[in-house]
């Protein structure tokens, strides 16, 4: 692991401005990043004449995350305390100038109707007589009225797991299907490394060479988050190679990009959903850093 | 009877304790003259003298300084393994949201060992929401909204804790709050200061 540690540890640090919005009104439902690196160090690439080459190969894999869209339902008894709440700061607030002028218009409805009703005496309140309390509050009830929302959670769209629009309270991970060794496994998309580029390039290569590609992604660090051993089975060893080594990286989505022909080679899975089509081994590995938030 | 039993009070009352004890709270008003008399402090001669003391147990306070003024702190620059100062700034309309997001990002960088440099907030800034009337040209006030910042300053982040920390904070984002990390400039110090209209005026005029 000589090499690439010690070009990593030689360039100085990608400084990344990003900032994240997560607005009501967003593109179809995705955050809006704003990422510019301010200064994006050119990575040194140090000639090393005679380096040990180590018997496992390199590979980096991309951990691509579709952040939770709308806030997650709350469980009974969060929603029995939330309830409590409200009701003790509602019983505890002071009235607002909206509420003051409603009682006041109120009060001044029921003293013209009185016989005895003297307009000079009253303040000047010419503009709030031509526009009460009451019907701003009426034209406010219309247009909630006119609003339609959309539903929260949609059935069958859930069940569609290609889809990005699905299980919208919960983060995705995207799965690609990948041949691996002569085998096609599901798993996090992944390439090998490559003389003279850094582990997260690879990552950043691993993203784009999808074939259902189009996504963009911010990476959330020059460092991976975790690693994962495969040795090759006794038949497959060479003398140069005795297995593989996997680094992850996380990245979020930032922008879904032009939608693709619909074949299966692509997942967007929720946590508790990845056990079913990882390996064991791989799972064990993949699930400490990925958050069951 | 008791003249005798004062005099022996006065005179043997080092020896004879427990009795002067009882003897002089049970003629407590006669006593003062004789003493005022005896140019002595007898008191401080009693094993009990100071009984009750305890401010000479407590650890030497320095007396705090009043002025508290927001002294200028080091700009950290970022090396090779760390990023330098870095500010994570929470805005939008709802205060609770707001200030909830902040306080929570706080508690968190304390328990993952993340030193916070500072937490402030910025000034807030009002929006007028204004509308075309229907029939006529004249823009009416349809709402007012209130855009609140609230700024935790990190004085230096490790790059192998940064994308844990950054999934964290973006899973947990609450809705309308948005989120940004930037590096702490100079400029961004400065910002937070309210301009001198009157000293830039002077500046200017000598600069002339």
């Amino acid at each position: 692991m000589a090499a690439p540690c010690r070009r990593m540890a030689s360039r100085s640090l990608l400084q990344i401005v990003s900032s994240f919005s997560r607005t009501a009104v967003g593109n179809s439902g995705f955050r809006l990043f704003s990422n510019t690196s301010v200064c994006r160090a050119i990575v040194q690439t140090r000639f090393v004449p005679e380096r040990a080459s180590s018997p496992w190969t390199l590979k980096a894999a991309v951990c691509l995350q579709r952040l939770p869209v709308i806030s997650a339902d709350c469980a009974p008894i969060e929603q029995q305390f939330k309830e409590m709440m409200h009701q003790m700061e509602l019983e505890k607030s002071v009235l607002s100038d909206h509420e003051l002028r409603l009682l006041e218009d109120a009060e001044r409805m029921s003293r013209k109707r009185a016989d005895d009703y003297d307009s000079d005496e009253e303040d000047n309140h010419r503009d709030q007589d031509i526009m009460l309390a009451q019907d701003l509050e009426d034209i406010w009830e219309q247009r909630m009225k006119n609003f339609q929302p959309e539903l929260r959670v949609k059935a069958d769209v859930d069940k569609d797991l290609t889809s990005l629009q699905r299980c919208l309270a919960d983060s995705l991970i995207l799965l690609a299907e990948q041949q691996v060794g002569g085998e096609k496994l599901w798993l996090l998309p992944q390439a090998q490394w490559q003389e003279g580029e850094t582990l997260q390039q690879t990552a950043e290569r691993a993203l784009a060479s999808l074939p259902a590609a189009g996504f963009k992604a911010t990476f959330l660090g020059n460092a991976p988050c975790g690693v994962y051993k495969y040795k090759l089975p006794k038949a497959a060893r060479t003398e140069s190679v005795v297995g593989t080594k996997v680094f992850f990286f996380k990245a979020i989505l930032s922008d879904k990009g032009p939608p693709a022909a619909t074949n299966a080679s692509f997942m967007w899975l929720k946590r508790s959903e990845l056990q079913r089509y990882l390996k064991p081994a791989y799972m064990m590995k993949v699930e400490r850093f990925i958050l069951g938030l | 009877m008791n003249p005798v039993f004062r005099k022996v009070s006065v005179t043997q009352q080092a020896l004879v304790l427990n009795q002067a004890l009882t003897l002089c709270r049970a003629t407590p008003s006669i006593q003062h003259p004789v003493w005022a008399s005896v140019n002595e402090r007898q008191y401080k001669t009693m094993p009990t003298h100071g009984i009750g003391r305890w401010k000479h147990l407590l650890p030497k306070e320095v007396p705090k300084k009043k002025k508290d003024t927001t002294q200028k702190k080091q700009i950290i620059a970022a090396t090779d393994t760390a990023y330098g100062t870095l500010n994570v700034k929470v805005s939008g309309y709802d205060m609770t949201l707001v200030e909830h997001y902040s306080q929570y990002i706080h508690n968190l960088c304390n328990r993952l060992g993340i030193k916070v440099a500072e937490c402030y907030a910025l000034p807030t800034k009002t929006t007028e929401v204004m509308l075309m009337q229907e029939q006529g040209t004249k823009m009416y006030v349809d709402a007012t909204l209130k855009t609140h910042e609230r700024v935790v300053q990190l004085s230096s982040l490790n790059a192998s804790l940064c994308p844990v920390f950054m999934d964290v904070l973006l899973n947990n984002q609450p809705e309308g709050v948005q989120l940004s990390v930037k590096e702490h400039t100079e400029a961004d110090f400065q910002a937070r200061f309210k301009g001198r209209p009157e000293l830039e005026g002077l500046i200017a005029q000598m600069n002339q």
